[in-house]
């Protein structure tokens, strides 16, 4: 017994530096596993003050970009709605996901599959290799894990943390993150980001046959657990084939600017947790 | 002032001056889509480096591990910076007591400056520990060692900038001993 004590004494430092390094691994590892830790994270109370106070300095220097990119947005909604207008609702079946929910009795009809939240968007990141973007939105205002982000233009991320009034983005701009898409001709394939610059996303997985010119929309597909379908992601630059594996790099310019993001929507998916539950209970059978 | 309250106050100031600004900028010596890879100064370790220098180390090590953490609190790393910032404050005494003449008992009441080390073990001594930082940190973010141009890139990018800022920040906050009149 005396040993041992005189032993820790004597390696007293070298056992508190290792524990500590333990204590750091352990942290990483849980973040790695996506289990996700929501205490060290830019969703915490203090760190999530603190960087709204920094926005609400920042805010104001970003304005005119802001009004420009809503008013795009506004043109294109515009757009679309004038496009509903001339269809016939009657003849063509243009409502889609009609589902029952609650009594039987009453007849809930809801029409739509997915929920829109604003959000301000109050820090954000691009140069690192995980990207995470904080909101001022959290479980009080309805956000929880795992909803789609989109901003006016495209795609923004997931959420990763959530406290009671800020909630952490895992912006696409990340190692960690991959994005089911499909082209305007319809393949698909994954949008990744390999890390360089916040502007350019890489497309893999598409077969060397699928013909992509410069220019072409990429959006996300129908496949993705989180993300609402046809949201535009970004455009062509250029195409690189892979000899190895027969399949094509596809450089995407991002739509959304991650760089100047100011409002973003946070999309629940009414669905999802149905779908997952059915994935999973057939996984489970094979 | 109370050598305390100055280090609490430094180590305030050097935490939101590394995420609110430093955090922020985007640094590429020439824009490329594949080029040049992004890049941020991490400076907070200088917060290690100025303690005091009879500073135990067992007192150093949890010094060191609250600085991670908050740096890793607010960018999303959770354990990454930590990790790094726990090996240097480790390994700090032993690089002081290579680099100084004398033994660190007979430094009481004194902090690693310019002035009682000189400019060049001062800079020895700073860099040595800056560069095993950001090696350990960037070789953890990036996790991926086919790739070790790019992170070997990254580790000298950063730490040319951290060490340019450093000798800003000891330049102006250095008191100067002959006052002018």
């Amino acid at each position: 017994m005396r040993n041992f004590i005189f032993f820790i004494r004597r390696f007293f430092n070298l056992l508190l530096f290792l524990a500590l390094e333990v204590v750091c691994i352990v942290m990483i590892q849980r973040t790695e596993t996506m289990q996700g830790n929501d205490i060290v994270s830019s969703a915490n109370a203090v760190s999530g003050l603190v960087y709204k106070k920094q926005n609400d300095v920042v805010y104001y220097f970003g304005l005119r970009k802001m009004n420009d990119s809503l008013q795009n947005e506004n043109a294109r909604l515009r757009q679309l709605v004038e496009q509903y207008k001339s269809l016939d609702t009657l003849s063509d079946s243009m409502v889609f996901s009609k589902t029952q929910i609650g009594d039987t009795a009453k007849h809930i009809v809801r029409f739509s599959e997915y929920v829109y939240r604003n959000a301000r968007v109050i820090n954000n990141s691009t140069n690192a290799t995980d990207n995470y973007i904080t909101i001022n939105r959290g479980t009080a205002h309805g956000i929880y894990k795992n909803m789609a982000v989109l901003s006016g233009t495209g795609v923004v991320g997931r959420v990763e943390h959530v406290s009671r009034n800020f909630a952490s983005i895992l912006s696409v701009l990340s190692a960690k993150q991959r994005v089911s898409a499909r082209l305007k001709n319809g393949a698909y394939g994954l949008v990744i980001w390999e890390g360089n610059s916040h502007k350019v996303l890489t497309m893999i997985d598409v077969p060397q046959q699928v013909n992509v010119k410069k220019g072409d929309s990429v959006f996300t597909s129908n496949y993705s657990l989180y993300f609402p379908p046809d949201v535009l992601i970004g455009t062509v630059i250029k195409t690189e084939q892979v000899k190895k594996n027969a399949m094509q790099h596809i450089y995407i310019r991002s739509s959304t600017d991650f760089y100047n993001l100011q409002y973003v929507y946070v999309v629940e998916n009414k669905m999802s947790e149905e779908k997952k539950q059915l994935e999973d209970s057939s996984a489970k059978k094979q | 002032m109370n050598v305390y309250l100055k280090n609490i106050l430094r180590f305030c100031i050097i935490v939101l001056l590394q995420v609110l600004i430093l955090d922020k900028i985007t640094l590429r010596w020439w824009s490329n889509p594949s080029g040049f890879p992004v890049f941020i100064p991490y400076v907070y370790p200088l917060f290690l480096l100025l303690l005091p220098f009879e500073m135990p180390v067992w007192a150093l090590l949890l010094s060191g591990f609250a600085l991670g953490i908050s740096v890793d609190a607010f960018t999303n790393t959770a354990g990454m910076h930590a990790c790094a910032t726990v090996l240097i404050a480790y390994w700090r005494t032993n690089v002081l007591s290579a680099l100084l003449p004398r033994k660190l008992t007979e430094y009481a009441g004194q902090q690693p400056s310019t002035k009682n080390m000189g400019w060049m073990p001062f800079l020895v001594y700073s860099t040595f520990l800056i560069v095993i930082h950001h090696l350990l940190f960037f070789t953890i973010e990036l996790w991926n060692l086919s790739n070790i141009g790019h992170l070997l890139l990254k580790t000298v990018a950063s730490t040319f900038t951290t060490m340019l800022l450093i000798i800003v920040y000891l330049l102006l906050f250095t008191r100067q001993d002959s006052s002018r009149a």
